[in-house]
Parts: structure tokens; sequence; C-alpha cells
């Protein structure tokens, strides 16, 4: 964040309503180089509804998505992968019968004359994963022999290929036990290490709170509250998220 | 090991004391090769050599062959199948937690990090959960485990296993963690300072291997300390020797988490080092600060370098007190290395006594963030008593 105030991504008065449901209302977010911005809030709070908005799945009924301070229109998520935004959806999206690296590389894979080259496949995917610190017991090893956490790593290693700056994670750890939430939360860590921006939204506040810079609370499709993570107690948090005045 | 050395009457327990005092060595260091036994234990290279072929054919112990300065020798361990034992650190930010064999080699080990203020309640649920898949994951059972070692970042009064400090570690006031995490996990529980952990595992298996008088300091997000003395460490009245992290620095100074003002930890603990960079660098972490430091950055350097000098004159006090034969340097802000213990060393040397010997000397320390969580295991360790060490048929 050297000198670089302008975030990196940033949603100016974004609105998004389903009929009457109005999933967003005049929402404000920024995520800089370096950082881990969480969202957190109840079911319905539009959460999913923000992820979508940051990745190009949908596009918001009012307002401006920013890269770099300048108002970008992300028409589909292949547009603003190539803005550098990065997404990792709960599903994951892998292929549970290919290995490692083949998921790693499907669709643009490295090539040697006519040839795939597998060596330097191989050896970017190990990199890769060990910048993570993921423990992964082979890259040759079909995805599907995997444990969750492992898979989310891969998932992760794969949005990374393309240089992103800021990778977007919606609901990361619902799915995990806790040995790969811990492991997922390290492997959060290093993601801002390596400079990214990172956003994550989740439902367990102590996981947001062991990691995140700053936490954005949304309720019912307003933002409730912004918080500096680590000078907030988690019954701040919890009163912003089920709205009790104070 | 002082009582060890009273010979005792008769052949047969004079045997069996010896066969004792050789497998509480093993158990202490991990692994020893027989040479280093006999000089451990104060026996001959003979009867180490009789005990140990016994205690193999025993089960107790294992032996392999390895090389000692180009000689063969025979490395002595614990028998791997005799259990396993757990330990867990609790750090202001992080919690760690490693599986290991008596024979001190780590089977499992998994970092996470925590919110800031955490609770006990909570900490120790997940710390128990963590354990329990953890165990699952190298296809043991719970039952399996014999002891648990537990380090926290407060003062321990380790006869009742109660946190004696008020105010250090909020939402851990006064928490028995023996008993809590007892009733979890149905296992016997150990707890210490964390600092007096990392002092043990240095002294046992770091830096400090086979020095009887040590100070080892963790800088890390706070700052502790503990005490080595003859080879034990030193507890106090209630757990609170060596807090280093809370000796005065300024009477005029910023007020401390304790509610006393000017403390080290105001000067040196990572909140207070961030909060230095904040205006200029943004929001950076102890990692960010060291690695920016190692890059060049001045001004990371020269908040790392102003802590080691604080770190020296706290030290200072110490040292002149107990006048060690080294101290240990550990925490995660040791990993900025020479950057910090350059100016710690210049500190400490213009405060203390002159002496023949020169300067005590300042090392970072060998295991480096595992060293508490090593420093569990080994008190975990202790508590074990391995069936058939004393009462082998001849």
């Amino acid at each position: 964040m050297t000198g670089s105030t302008v975030p990196v991504l940033a949603l100016l008065g974004v609105s998004k309503s389903y009929g009457a449901a109005r999933a967003l209302v005049d929402v404000d977010l920024q995520v800089h180089a370096h950082e881990v911005v969480a969202v957190i809030g109840d079911n319905g709070a539009g959460k999913s509804t923000l992820v979508g908005a940051l990745t190009g799945a949908l596009v918001p009924d009012e307002g401006e998505v920013l890269v770099d301070g300048s108002p970008v229109t992300l028409s589909d998520p292949s547009v603003a992968r190539g803005l550098g935004i990065a997404a990792v959806f709960q599903d994951l999206a892998l292929c549970a019968n290919l290995d490692v690296v083949e998921n790693l590389y499907l669709g643009h894979e490295a090539q040697r004359g006519p040839l795939l080259d597998e060596v330097t496949m191989e050896k970017h995917a190990w990199e890769l994963l060990n910048q993570l610190a993921a423990r992964v017991p082979s890259v040759r090893v079909p995805v599907a022999a995997l444990s969750g956490g492992q898979r989310q790593a891969v998932a992760i290693a794969r949005s990374l290929l393309g240089e992103p700056r800021v990778i977007v994670l919606d609901e990361p750890t619902a799915a995990l036990g806790l040995r790969q939430t811990a492991e997922f939360l390290t492997l959060v860590e290093r993601l801002r290490e390596r400079g990214h921006g990172v956003l994550l939204t989740s439902h367990s506040l102590a996981d947001v709170q062991a990691v995140a810079d700053r936490i954005v609370v949304l309720r019912l499709g307003r933002t409730n509250g912004e918080f500096d993570a680590a000078r907030t107690s988690y019954e701040e948090l919890l009163a912003a998220v089920t709205g009790i005045q104070r | 090991m002082g009582n060890d050395r009273v010979t005792p009457g008769s052949q047969t327990s004079l045997r069996e004391a010896n066969r004792a005092r050789i497998v509480s060595a093993v158990q202490q260091r991990g692994s020893l090769t027989q040479v280093e036994l006999a000089g451990v234990t104060g026996l001959s290279p003979a009867t180490v050599s009789n005990i140990v072929k016994e205690l193999t054919s025993a089960g107790v112990l294992h032996t392999a062959p390895t090389s000692r300065s180009g000689r063969r020798a025979q490395q002595v361990t614990l028998a791997r199948n005799l259990g396993l034992v757990a330990g867990m650190h609790f750090g202001t930010r992080s919690l760690r937690v490693a599986l290991s064999d008596v024979a001190h080699r780590i089977v499992a080990e998994q970092r996470m990090p925590l919110p800031p203020d955490h609770r006990a309640d909570q900490g120790l649920e997940r710390a128990a959960l963590l354990l329990t898949e953890m165990v699952d994951s190298v296809d043991a059972v719970l039952s399996e485990v014999l002891a648990v070692g537990v380090g926290v970042p407060a003062p321990v009064d380790v006869r009742t296993g109660q946190l004696s400090s008020l105010g250090m570690l909020r939402g851990w006031d006064g928490a028995a963690v023996p008993q809590l995490l007892g009733e979890r996990l149905g296992l016997p529980v150990y707890i210490d300072n964390d600092a007096n952990l990392g002092a043990l595992a240095e002294v046992r298996l770091g830096a400090a291997r086979g020095k009887q008088h040590v100070v080892y300091v963790r800088a890390s997000h706070g700052v502790g300390g503990g005490l080595v003395l003859g080879g034990e460490v030193f507890h106090g009245r209630v757990g609170a020797a060596g807090e280093i992290g809370h000796t005065t620095i300024d009477d005029q100074g910023p007020i401390c988490r304790c509610g006393n003002r000017g403390c080290l930890e105001m000067y040196v603990g990572a909140p207070v080092l961030l909060d230095m960079l904040r205006p200029s660098h943004g929001n950076l972490t102890l990692r960010d600060v060291i690695a920016r430091a190692e890059a060049g950055d001045a001004g990371c350097r020269r908040v790392i370098a102003d802590a080691g000098h604080h770190l020296g004159v706290a030290a200072a006090g110490v040292c002149n007190l107990f006048d060690p034969e080294l101290l240990v340097v550990g925490g995660e802000l040791a990993d900025a290395g020479e950057m910090l213990l350059e100016p710690l060393r210049t500190a400490l040397t213009q405060r203390t006594i002159p002496s023949t010997a020169g300067p005590v000397p300042v090392v970072g320390a060998e295991l480096g963030a595992a060293a508490e969580v090593r420093g569990a295991l080994a008190v975990a360790l202790d508590t074990v008593t391995i069936a058939g060490a004393g009462a082998v048929v001849v």
C-alpha cells in the first residue's frame, strides 16, 4: 500500500434488485492491494450478490465498479479476469477426474512445439502450491483423491495463474473441517503477503477476525458498518450483523 | 536429574536406577548416541552399551547406526510405538498444535490464525477439535495420546494450572486450562507460560543445548521471557518469573495492557512497531516488516534496530542479575536476525559488567517459531512414565 491509496477494486453506490427484493442498496466497498477485506452478514444480507457484482457474474442496476480508480463495465467473468480480478466460488469448479496439473492448466496448457510442456507445467504447479504452503501429496493425483482443504488450495492456485491483483473468495470455509480451515486461513495470509488484495465472504466471525484487515458488515442489502479487524470485538461485529442498536 | 546421582544400596537397585537414568536422558533429549549417553548419565560406555541392548530387546529403546565426527556410532531413541504426545501453543494471534511420538519426531503439525482477544472457551474448543482431527489424520485414536502440553502467552501458576495474571490475556484470566481441556479430551494436560516452554525447548533441543544457565527472550505480538537456572526452568512464586516484557523502560511512557507505564512491550511489541510504520507504510504485518527490512527499506530497518536496542536495555538488567551463559532471542521478531541482534548486543554490552569471559553471547532461537510448541511437547513427554524402563527382567 506504500504510496498508492487508490483501491485496486471498488464499488461506488451499487444497487441491485431482483423484482421487489432489494439485494444491494447503495453499497460502497474498497479493496486495496496487500489487504484482506472480509464481508460478513446474515443469510440474505447480499453477500453473494456483492461477489457477483465484483466478479462480473451480474451487472448492478445502479452505481459503478472501479478498477484502479476508473469505472469499468464487468459484463461477464472473463472481462473481470482480464482486469485482474479472479474468483473462487464455493463449488470450486474443479474436474474431479483430472489431476492437479491438468486442472490448473485446463484450457491454456503450456506447449512446446506441437506437444504439451508437462515439465514446465508441473514445475510451475509445485512453485505455486509451495508459495501457498499448501500440502498436496502429489500434483499427479486426481483431484477426487484430495481433501476439501487441498482442493481449495488447488482452486486458489488456479486463480493465481493469471497473476490477478484481487482474489474474491465466496464462503470459502463453509464446507471445511477445522484442520482444513486452519490451512485455508494460513493460505489467505500467504496471498496477502504475495501482495494480492483478498475479498472473502463468510458466516464465521472467528475465521474472519483471524485473517482480515477490515471487516465490512452487510445487513439487508445495506452496509451496516466497516470495522478495523484488529480493534473490533466479537460483540460489536455481532451487533452490526444482527442490527442491534447500541 | 539431581536425585539420579544418589547411589542406592544393592546391585539390583543400582541396575534399575541406571536403566531409569538412561531412559530419562533419552526421553528428555530425543535422540543421543551411546557415547553421548555415557557423557550425560556419567555411566561407563560398557554399562550404557549393556543397558541399551537390554532395553532394546525389551522394546523400550530403538537403536540405529549413525556417525559422529566420521566414526560409527549407535543412535538411541525411544521406541516409536510407545505412544504419542501433543503440544499446543496459543499465541496472541495464532494457535499451533503439534503431535509427536515419544522419540520427539513430529508426525503432524498445524498452525491456525486466531482472532484478536480470543477467549479461553472458544480457543480450547478449537484446539481440542484440531487435535482430534490431527490424531485421525495419522490413523491413530485419541487414547494413544499419552499427555498434552499447553503454552499460553501469560504467566501460569504451574502447581494449580491457572493463569495467574490479570488483564494480560483478556478472556483467559484465571482459566484453569488443564481441567477445561482435560475434560474435553479425557487426557492429562499440563500448562506453562509459552516463553518458559520456548526456553526449555532451546535448552533441550535448540541453540542452548547443554547449557545450564540461559535467558530466553520471546519477542512477537507480546514480549515474554524464560529463565533456565541449573538446567531447569525457574518459575518463581506464581509463574511470573522472567516476564521481561513488563519491566519498566520509561516511567513516563505509555500505559501498557498490564496497567503500568512504559513497559518494554510498549516499545517492542508487534502492534506498537506496526503502529509506528502505519503513517508512512500503511497496514503491515510483522512478517511484512521483516521482509521489507531485508529488502532494504530504511524505515522498517530502523524500527527493528530500535526494537533490538530496547530489548538489549531490558535484557542487560536480567544479565547483570543472573550472568547467564547464553541469551537466546526467539519469537517472530527474531526472524529479523542480525538486524535485531546487532543493536541488541551493543545495548547489552554497554549496560553489563565487563567480564574476563567477554559479554554474554546473544543468539537467535534455533527452533524458530516452533520453539514454544516443541517445549509443550517436551513438558508432556516429561510426564510420561515409560513402562518397563525400571522393570526389565535380567
